[in-house]
C-alpha cells in the first residue's frame, strides 16, 4: 500500500528517517519509530503470521496492540505486536508460525 | 510502593479531563496510558466535532487532543505512557508494566478511563489479512500516514463506519460500498450524505457471506438479510476489494473494574460497572469516566472526565460539597444537551419518524444515505430565494449548533434547543462569506445562487479532498445520491485558515441544477 | 441457574449447523461448533467453557471473542447474553513475559 504524502486534513506528512530491516531474510526499508506493522504494508506484506493449529494466515485486525493477530518474531523474540512496535534499523523480523519463526513440518 | 492522590488508567479525553479537574483541585494526579502517545482515540478524529461551543464544537477531534494535552500539562498532570496497568485490585492499588518491570502504585482514589474495543462479528473468511477493525484503519491513515488498502468495503453503518469511510475517501482509497445488516442507516445521516454524494453506495440489510482470497483479501461477497438475519439466497453480490473493514460497535473495555470488585451491570451497551452520576463505582474512591462507563462520544467522555475529577476532589476532601455541586450544576447541562435529539441513548435502535419540530424524516436517508430531491424542500434550512443564500441540508435532531454562531450576519438560528433543525431568516441578507458551510461539522450547508442571470447558477459546497479543483475547471456535477446531474465549471476555489480546511468549492450550473448539484468531480 | 440435567434436556441435543466451522476465537482457533457442542456437554458459564476450549485464554484475553462466545453461549441455551455468567477478570491485562512477572516481588521489591 502506498503512503500519504500529503492530506486534504493533516497536511504533508513528515519525512522520517529512512532505516533498513530484514523481513525474512530480505532487506526492507521503513520510516524510524513507525510500527513495524506499517513498514511491512507498505511494502506489500500482508501475512505476519501462520496460526498454531490450522496453520492459517493472518495480519494485521486492530493496528493497536489488543487482538494481537499481528505478532511476529523480531530479533528472536516471538509474539511481538508489530503494530505497536517501532521500527528500528538493522531489526531482524521474521514471520512466525505458530510460536517460532520456523516452518514446521508437515 | 509509591502513592498518589489520585491514579488515572488511561489518558484518553475522558482520562485526561479528570486529572486536569483534580490537579485543578490540588491533587497530584498520575495517569498511565499503555500507548505510546497520550490522547487516546483523539489523535485519529480528524473531522470536526459536533455539539456547541462548549463542546468544542467544529474543532477536529486532534486538535482537542493536542489542546488537551497542553492544558494537562499547564496544570501538571504527570503523564506516563508505554506504561501497562495489569491489574487493579480493591485496596486502590495498581500494578503497571513499565519496560521490563512490574511496578506497584497506591491512589487514595483511582480514576478508570479504558475507554472501549471494538466489536467483531464473524463471517466465513474475517482472519484473512486484510480484514481489518475501522479503528485499526484510522490508525493507519491519520497517525501512520499509510493507506489502509486501495479498495475499501465497510461493513457497519454507525457513525464510525461512515466517518471512517469518509477518511477512507480523504486518503485517497476507494470505498465500494457501505454494508449493514440493519434495515436504516445507523449513524447521523449527515455522516453518510457526505459519502453517498461521493458515490459511495448503501447496502442495507445486507451483511456478508463471504471474504475470499487465500494470503490476502481479494473480494467480498455480501447478500441481503431477512427480518430474522438470514441470508436470502439469490441476492449475492461480489465486489472485487483489497480490504474488508469492521465497525459494527464498540464495548466498554471495563475488565479492570470488574477485577477491583466493582459491582457490574451487562447492558445492550456492554459489560459496565455501576456508577453514580459523578462515575464513583460501588467500590469507594474507585471511579469510572468515558467509553468504560457507557459508550458515548469524547465530547460526553471530556465532561464525564471532568465530572469524575470534581467528585474525586471532593472525595478527597480539596473540594466541599459547595463546590462541587457548583461544578457539576455547569456541566450537567452540556452533559444532557449532547444526550439529547433523535440519536439520545433513548432513541437507540428507533426509528423515529418525525423531527422535533413534526417534519416527516427522509427514509431515502435512513435507507440509501441521502436525502431525496423530492424530501429535501420540507426542512427549514432549505429555502429560496433571490441572490446567494445558505440551504442547509440539516434533517435530523442532532446536538449541533456551529452554523448558528458562524453567520456574522445573523441568517441562521437554531434557539435555545441545541438539537433544533436550524432556519434560514430569509429577511436578513447573505453576504456569501461561506463561514457557515466551512462551519458545518456534518458540512451540511451550500450556499446557493439560483439564478445569476444567464440561466445559469453557482452552488458552493464543502471540499476536503486532494488534489483541489482549480479555478476554470471542467468536471461534473454530482447529485445527493453520487450520481452524475449536469456538467460544472469550477468558478472559485477558496481556502483560509478560518475555515480550516474545509475548502469552499463554487460551481457554475444551469439554474434549474441548483438545487440538485452537491458535489464535483473532475471529468 | 436451574439443575443442568434439566436444562440439557431443555435445550434439546446438539444440532449440527451449516457455520458450525466458523472460527470464534482467533488465538486459540476454537470454532463455532465447539462451543456450541460444549454448551450441549452442560457447560453453561464462560468460566467453564474457556477452561475446556481455550476460547478467549490466548495472547488476546479475550478481547475479540469475549463479546461472540458469550452470544453463542447465550443463542444455545436459548436466554438474553446478559444472563451467562462472565468470565473472572484477573491479571495480568495484557500479554506479559513470564520472566518479567517472575521478577514481581510486590511490596518486598527494592
Amino acid at each position: 500500500m502506498d503512503r500519504i504524502k500529503t492530506h486534504p486534513i493533516l497536511g504533508d506528512t513528515e519525512e522520517g528517517k529512512i532505516v533498513n530491516f530484514t523481513y525474512d531474510g530480505q532487506t526492507l526499508q521503513g520510516i524510524e519509530g513507525e510500527p513495524i506493522a506499517a513498514a511491512l504494508r507498505v511494502a506489500g506484506v500482508m501475512t505476519h503470521r501462520y496460526t498454531a493449529k490450522k496453520h492459517e494466515p493472518r495480519g494485521v485486525f486492530c493496528a493497536i496492540g489488543r487482538c494481537t493477530d499481528c505478532v511476529m518474531v523480531v530479533d528472536g523474540k516471538p509474539n511481538i505486536r508489530t503494530c505497536i512496535t517501532p521500527l528500528k534499523e538493522g531489526m531482524v523480523v521474521n514471520t512466525q508460525y505458530g510460536a517460532s519463526a520456523e516452518k514446521e513440518e508437515s | 510502593m509509591e502513592r498518589y492522590d489520585l491514579i488515572v488508567i488511561g489518558a484518553g479525553p475522558a482520562g485526561l479531563s479528570a486529572a486536569i479537574e483534580a490537579a485543578k483541585n490540588g491533587l497530584k494526579p498520575i495517569v498511565f496510558d499503555e500507548n505510546a502517545r497520550p490522547g487516546g482515540q483523539l489523535f485519529k478524529q480528524i473531522h470536526k466535532f459536533f455539539g456547541s461551543k462548549e463542546h468544542k464544537a467544529k474543532i477536529r477531534g486532534f486538535k482537542i487532543g493536542d489542546d488537551l494535552l497542553a492544558e494537562a500539562s499547564e496544570n501538571g498532570v504527570q503523564v506516563v505512557l508505554n506504561a501497562t496497568v495489569m491489574g487493579l485490585y480493591p485496596e486502590k492499588e495498581v500494578t503497571v508494566k513499565i519496560g521490563e518491570e512490574i511496578h506497584h502504585y497506591k491512589g487514595d482514589s483511582i480514576l478508570t478511563a479504558t475507554g472501549a474495543s471494538e466489536n467483531m462479528v464473524p463471517f466465513r473468511g474475517w482472519t484473512t489479512p486484510g480484514v481489518i477493525g475501522a479503528g485499526a484503519a484510522q490508525t493507519m491513515m491519520n497517525l501512520h500516514h499509510i493507506k489502509p488498502g486501495n479498495k475499501v468495503l465497510m461493513l457497519g453503518s454507525g457513525n464510525v463506519g461512515l466517518v471512517v469511510s469518509y477518511q477512507l475517501l480523504q486518503a485517497g482509497c476507494e470505498v465500494v460500498a457501505v454494508v449493514d445488516a440493519a434495515p436504516r442507516i445507523g449513524g447521523y445521516g449527515v455522516h453518510a450524505a457526505k459519502i453517498a454524494r461521493c458515490g459511495v453506495p448503501f447496502y442495507l440489510s445486507n451483511t456478508i457471506v463471504e471474504v475470499t482470497g487465500d494470503e490476502a483479501v481479494d473480494g467480498v461477497t455480501i447478500a441481503e438479510v431477512d427480518r430474522n438475519f438470514q441470508f436470502i439466497p439469490g441476492t449475492e453480490k461480489h465486489f472485487e476489494v483489497d480490504t474488508v473493514c469492521v465497525a459494527v460497535g464498540l464495548s466498554p473495555m471495563a475488565q479492570l473494574l470488574k477485577q477491583a470488585g466493582c459491582k457490574m451491570k451487562d447492558t445492550p451497551g456492554g459489560f459496565i460497572p455501576e456508577c453514580d452520576e459523578y462515575g464513583a463505582t460501588s467500590v469507594p474512591g474507585i471511579f469510572a469516566a468515558g467509553d468504560v462507563a457507557g459508550i458515548e462520544e469524547a465530547s460526553s467522555a471530556m465532561i464525564e472526565g471532568r465530572i469524575a475529577g470534581a467528585a474525586i476532589a471532593n472525595y478527597l476532601g480539596y473540594l466541599d460539597a459547595d463546590g462541587l455541586k457548583e461544578k457539576e450544576n455547569s456541566l450537567e447541562d452540556a452533559l444532557g444537551s449532547l444526550r439529547q435529539g433523535m440519536f439520545a441513548p433513548k432513541n437507540r435502535g428507533k426509528l423515529v419518524t418525525k423531527t422535533e419540530e413534526g417534519i416527516d424524516t427522509s427514509m431515502n436517508l435512513l435507507e440509501k444515505g441521502f436525502v431525496a430531491d423530492d424530501e429535501i424542500e420540507r426542512y427549514p434550512g432549505v429555502t429560496h430565494t433571490v441572490g446567494i443564500h445558505p440551504v442547509m441540508e440539516c434533517t435530523q435532531n442532532i446536538p449541533c449548533n456551529p452554523c448558528q454562531d458562524a453567520c456574522a450576519k445573523g441568517c441562521i438560528s437554531i434557539g435555545a434547543n441545541i438539537t433544533s433543525l436550524p432556519v434560514v431568516k430569509n429577511d436578513v441578507k447573505c453576504i456569501g462569506c461561506g463561514m457557515c458551510v466551512a462551519s458545518c461539522s456534518g458540512q451540511a450547508i451550500f450556499l446557493v445562487d439560483e439564478d445569476t442571470g444567464d440561466g445559469y447558477g453557482t452552488v458552493t459546497l464543502p471540499y476536503e479532498f486532494l488534489p483541489l479543483p482549480e479555478t476554470g475547471e471542467k468536471g461534473i456535477a454530482l447529485g445527493r445520491d453520487g450520481k452524475k446531474v449536469c456538467e460544472a465549471e469550477v468558478v472559485s476555489v477558496r481556502s483560509a485558515k478560518a475555515f480550516d480546511h474545509t475548502n469552499l468549492l463554487t460551481i457554475r450550473v444551469p439554474s434549474d441544477m441548483t438545487m440538485k448539484a452537491r458535489f464535483y468531480k473532475r471529468a | 441457574m436451574k439443575d443442568i440435567q434439566e436444562k440439557r434436556k431443555e435445550i434439546g441435543p446438539f444440532i449440527p449447523g451449516p457455520d458450525d466451522d466458523l472460527l470464534i476465537c482467533r488465538c486459540e482457533e476454537v470454532t463455532k461448533g465447539e462451543i456450541r457442542q460444549a454448551v450441549h456437554a452442560g457447560m453453561f458459564t464462560i468460566e467453564e467453557i474457556r477452561r475446556f476450549l481455550r476460547c478467549g485464554m490466548g495472547l488476546c484475553q479475550g478481547q475479540t471473542c469475549g463479546k461472540l462466545v458469550k452470544g453463542i453461549v447465550a443463542r444455545e441455551l436459548q436466554v438474553s447474553p446478559a444472563e451467562i455468567e462472565p468470565a473472572t477478570s484477573r491479571a495480568p491485562m495484557r500479554p506479559t513475559e513470564m520472566r518479567i512477572m517472575a521478577k514481581d516481588g510486590g511490596d518486598d521489591r527494592e
